[in-house]
């Protein structure tokens, strides 16, 4: 169990996702990773029937799983205030929520699933997994762990430079969104700045970055037909939005995605 | 001037209506007066509550319904509740004053006088009486004189034998041992069942009474075994009032021996015993308790070897092991075998073998503590938090959902390991940790120049310890130590030297004896260079491995180059070590003494350039060891001129 940082792939106009799968799979294998099974996460989300009157989104439930951690269900609680409430469980809960129908609903349609191979090289273990959402294919996430660290703050240059060797994107030097610090309110009622590339880093937080991720790839259906890819405020620099392509893509190890950076 | 309105107030109608007319008009039953209220209220008055007067209920009643007969023709309403109450006060205040005369004239004692009823006298004789009083009390004293008797013959049977009574064995013995009685036979059970042993062998054995019981009337009364009771001091052959039946497969003495062996010699030997050798614990019971103790062994061994035989089958080991009859051999190590054998003697006699002399309480504790966990764990199980969660799962397993475990941890606690795998580690480990003492003490004999100290960890698991070795020289240590920690498992070692370096070794002896070796080369180069340091002497360079001089089978040699405070003079050191630490040290001193100038080297400047070195003879040198005759040398060679 190491630290684990998500990065979404941009995703070239006119090329399916397996094939980019298909490209990354064959770059890792050849720089001598070892294919080591499947691996599938995914997210269902609930949301509160009763809705409140004021006119506030009434609560989501999201229960997610990890194949990595086959003995957990992990729920978080998001009130529409954007405080998140995490929860790591035995798999039993399922059958906990599926009592609770008549308080949450379970909106069938937005159970979004990662799914795909699993690579070990070394210390690190590599996951390229095609997100799909009801059977429509939504993106590619790349999930990278690092088994012998529990702080990002100590191996994220390392990270970094794995993931730019053999995804031959440009990464940003900033931490992920994720993990850019923060205001907290602190128990004395202030407020201050927090850190998290400097935590020890959980189980929990994996998960908490696909829902992130998941929560972009929802949204998208709403913004689906934008141009230039234009990127929502507030998502960092981690986000990397499907970009137009020109006519004549140029493709190879050169690299010719363009990228848009707030 | 407003026209009155006549207003009608009505209540609302409530009397029954007793006819309709019929032109509609409807009549009314008048509303009942107070006065008619009243009289039924008081119509419901039950005055027959009293006992007395039920005979004159019965004439009321009866009177009442004449009167209701009759004033059901005279219809009068306003006598006819009050009729019946009336009657009955009446009656009342008669009985009230016939009483109140009775008591006037009794009080007087004229003409009526009360007295009291006399009981009537017992007209039976009291000779009777006393008779049947006699019989009585005889009877009484009958039976606690037959009782009487009982007690003292059963006290002085007791005192007069010296064998204990078959209830006062039976209760030692249930106290000791689970027994049961089945229809008139007494069964007991010296299995481990209870304690979680899943052997299909029973352990039943039957409790009867000895063969010299005497019958007497009663059948309650103890049967004593006469008199043949030899009672020596040593030997435990005092008969007994009960004996007990164990079945023919348990009978005897046996024991599991575990022997190590290296090429047909023993090694070390171990005997799994259930019975200590310890004082003999059997004195103050029975022959019984010897005998279903033996009993309760043999069974304890069975199960033991027929659990490791099971194993041994099912196991896939690289060199798979081999049970043969009532042995079986496992390979620890190239040439080293387990010998695991179970021994059941069947004829019983009190001079036991003597046990053999290296007896390894390691093993043998640790087969009886393996065998013990199985039972325990097949009757304990851990209480799942919450109730309803399935019960089976480990502690661990169960928390291992909210703490969010991962694939390789879930993967290890799947992994168990079973009794002879366990015991194989063990004897591997132990054969591991004698032969790595066995070097280490070989080479601190051996090696007298620096001194090797090895600190075995006290505490450590059954399958891994650990030693530091520090490598001093005397007089020394404060210069430097080198100091390395070994981590000694089943069937490799692992070597953590000071800067860090890990280093793994396997169980050939002779790779640990190269490691240290190496360690002493390096040792001795370093404190040379603490030491030059001390002396004011420069240090020119160092190295480990030098890479010069013919190939050698261990490592390469070490060296140091010294110059001394002023110049003039350099020491070269080089030390290899194939097989015995050899130390060659050479001396050069500058300016050379034999420069001559020559046409091509004409300058006298070139005589600083330094001469050859010379060998040192460094085992004529005074000095304890190694370093201290490198602080002699460099002691001499300080000069003060300039």
């Amino acid at each position: 169990m190491g630290v684990t940082v998500l990065q979404a792939y941009p995703m070239p106009e006119n090329k399916s996702g397996a094939h980019i799968i298909d490209y990354l799979s064959k770059r890792l294998l050849s720089l001598g990773a070892t294919h080591a099974g499947q691996f599938l996460v995914d997210c269902e989300t609930f949301i509160s029937t009763p809705q409140p009157h004021n006119g506030t989104p009434g609560r989501a439930v999201h229960v997610l799983h990890n194949s990595e951690y086959p003995a957990s269900t992990f729920s978080i609680i998001d009130s529409g205030t954007g405080k998140q409430v995490s929860l790591v469980a035995d798999s039993i809960f399922d059958l906990l929520m599926l009592k609770m129908t008549n308080t949450f609903t379970s909106k069938k349609q937005t159970k979004i699933e990662s799914r795909g191979a699993r690579f070990e090289y070394g210390d690190f273990v590599i996951k390229l997994g095609s997100v799909t959402m009801m059977e429509h294919f939504k993106g590619i996430l790349i999930e990278i762990e690092y088994k012998s660290c529990m702080i990002l703050a100590y191996c994220w240059e390392m990270i970094r430079e794995m993931l730019q060797g053999f995804l031959n994107i440009n990464v940003g030097k900033d931490f992920p969104s994720y993990f850019a610090p923060q205001t907290i309110m602190t128990a004395m009622g202030q407020q201050q700045m927090h850190a998290k590339h400097n935590d020890m880093y959980e189980p929990t937080d994996t998960v908490k970055q696909y829902l992130e991720q998941f929560t972009n790839y929802r949204k998208h259906v709403s913004m689906h037909g934008s141009v230039s890819g234009g990127i929502q405020g507030g998502l960092g620099g981690q986000q990397q939005q499907p970009v137009h392509m020109s006519p004549a893509p140029v493709m190879g190890a050169a690299g010719g995605f363009g990228l848009i950076r707030p | 001037m407003s026209n009155s309105v006549n207003i009608s107030v009505e209540t609302t109608c409530e009397n029954q209506i007793r006819e309709i007319g019929y032109d509609g008009t409807e009549q009314y039953q008048p509303a009942p007066t107070l006065s008619e209220s009243l009289a039924k209220c008081a119509a419901r008055i039950d005055f027959s509550k009293t006992s007395l007067d039920d005979l004159k209920k019965e004439e009321k009643t009866a009177a009442a319904a004449e009167e209701e007969n009759k004033d059901g023709t005279q219809f009068q309403e306003s006598l006819w509740p009050w009729d019946a109450v009336r009657n009955k006060l009446k009656d009342a205040l008669t009985e009230i004053c016939v009483l109140s005369d009775v008591i006037s004239i009794a009080k007087d004692k004229r003409y009526l006088v009360l007295d009291p009823l006399l009981e009537e006298g017992d007209d039976t004789k009291p000779i009777v009486q006393v008779y049947s009083r006699k019989k009585a009390i005889s009877q009484a004293a009958q039976v606690l004189l037959s009782g009487a008797e009982r007690l003292r013959n059963a006290h002085s049977e007791q005192r007069s034998r010296n064998v204990s009574d078959f209830h006062i064995e039976l209760l030692r013995l249930r106290q000791n041992w689970r027994l049961k009685k089945v229809s008139n036979a007494i069964i007991g059970d010296l299995s481990y069942r209870t304690a979680g042993s899943k052997f299909g062998m029973s352990g039943t054995f039957e409790v009867t009474k000895a063969e010299e019981a005497s019958d007497d009337d009663s059948a309650s009364t103890s049967t004593t075994s006469s008199s043949t009771a030899t009672n020596n001091g040593m030997q435990m052959k005092a008969s007994s009032a009960l004996r007990v039946i164990v079945p023919a497969e348990l009978q005897g003495v046996a024991y599991i021996k575990v022997i190590t062996q290296k090429d047909q010699e023993d090694l070390c030997t171990a005997q799994v015993n259930l019975m200590g050798h310890g004082p003999n614990i059997t004195a103050q019971v029975g022959v019984w308790q010897k005998t279903l103790e033996f009993a309760q062994n043999v069974l304890f061994c069975k199960e033991l070897f027929a659990q490791l035989a099971r194993e041994a089958i099912q196991l896939q080991a690289p060199i798979p092991h081999v049970v043969i009859g009532n042995q079986i051999r496992a390979t620890l190590l190239p040439n080293i075998q387990l010998i695991i054998s179970l021994c059941h003697s069947t004829t019983f006699d009190s001079n036991q073998p003597a046990p053999i002399n290296d007896h390894d309480h390691v093993l043998e504790h640790s087969l009886h503590q393996l065998l013990r966990e199985v039972h325990y764990k097949n009757s304990h199980h851990p209480f799942p938090h919450p109730a309803s969660a399935p019960l089976g799962p480990s502690k661990k397993r169960m928390l291992a959902g909210p703490m969010a475990a991962d694939r390789e941890t879930l993967l290890d606690m799947t992994k168990t390991q079973t009794i002879l795998e366990q015991i194989i580690a063990q004897a591997q480990h132990i054969f591991m940790r004698k032969r790595t003492q066995y070097v280490l003490d070989t080479l601190a004999r051996d090696v007298k120049d620096p001194q090797i100290v090895s600190h075995w960890n006290a505490m450590n698991s059954p399958t891994m310890s650990c030693v530091k070795i520090n490598i001093v020289t005397h007089g020394y240590d404060a210069i430097g130590r080198t100091s390395l920690v070994i981590h000694v498992k089943e069937r490799s070692l692992k070597c953590i030297c000071r800067d860090g370096r890990v280093m793994r070794l396997s169980y050939e002896p002779q790779e640990l004896r190269d490691l240290i070796l190496c360690q002493i080369n390096s040792h001795q180069i370093s404190c040379l260079v603490s030491l030059a340091r001390c002396m004011a002497w420069t240090v020119l360079s160092n190295s480990n491995h030098l890479g010069i001089g013919k190939v050698e089978p261990l490592g390469n040699a070490s060296s140091c180059l010294l110059a001394s405070p002023n110049g003039d003079r350099m020491i070269a050191v080089q030390i290899r070590c194939d097989p015995q630490i050899d130390v060659k040290v050479y001396i050069a001193r500058s300016p050379r003494q034999d420069f001559f100038p020559s046409p091509l080297v004409p300058e006298k400047l070139w005589e600083n350039l330094g001469g050859n070195f010379k060998e040192v003879k460094f085992d004529k040198i005074e000095g304890k060891s190694f370093l201290n005759k490198m602080e002699f040398l460099m002691a001499s060679l300080t000069s003060n001129t300039a």
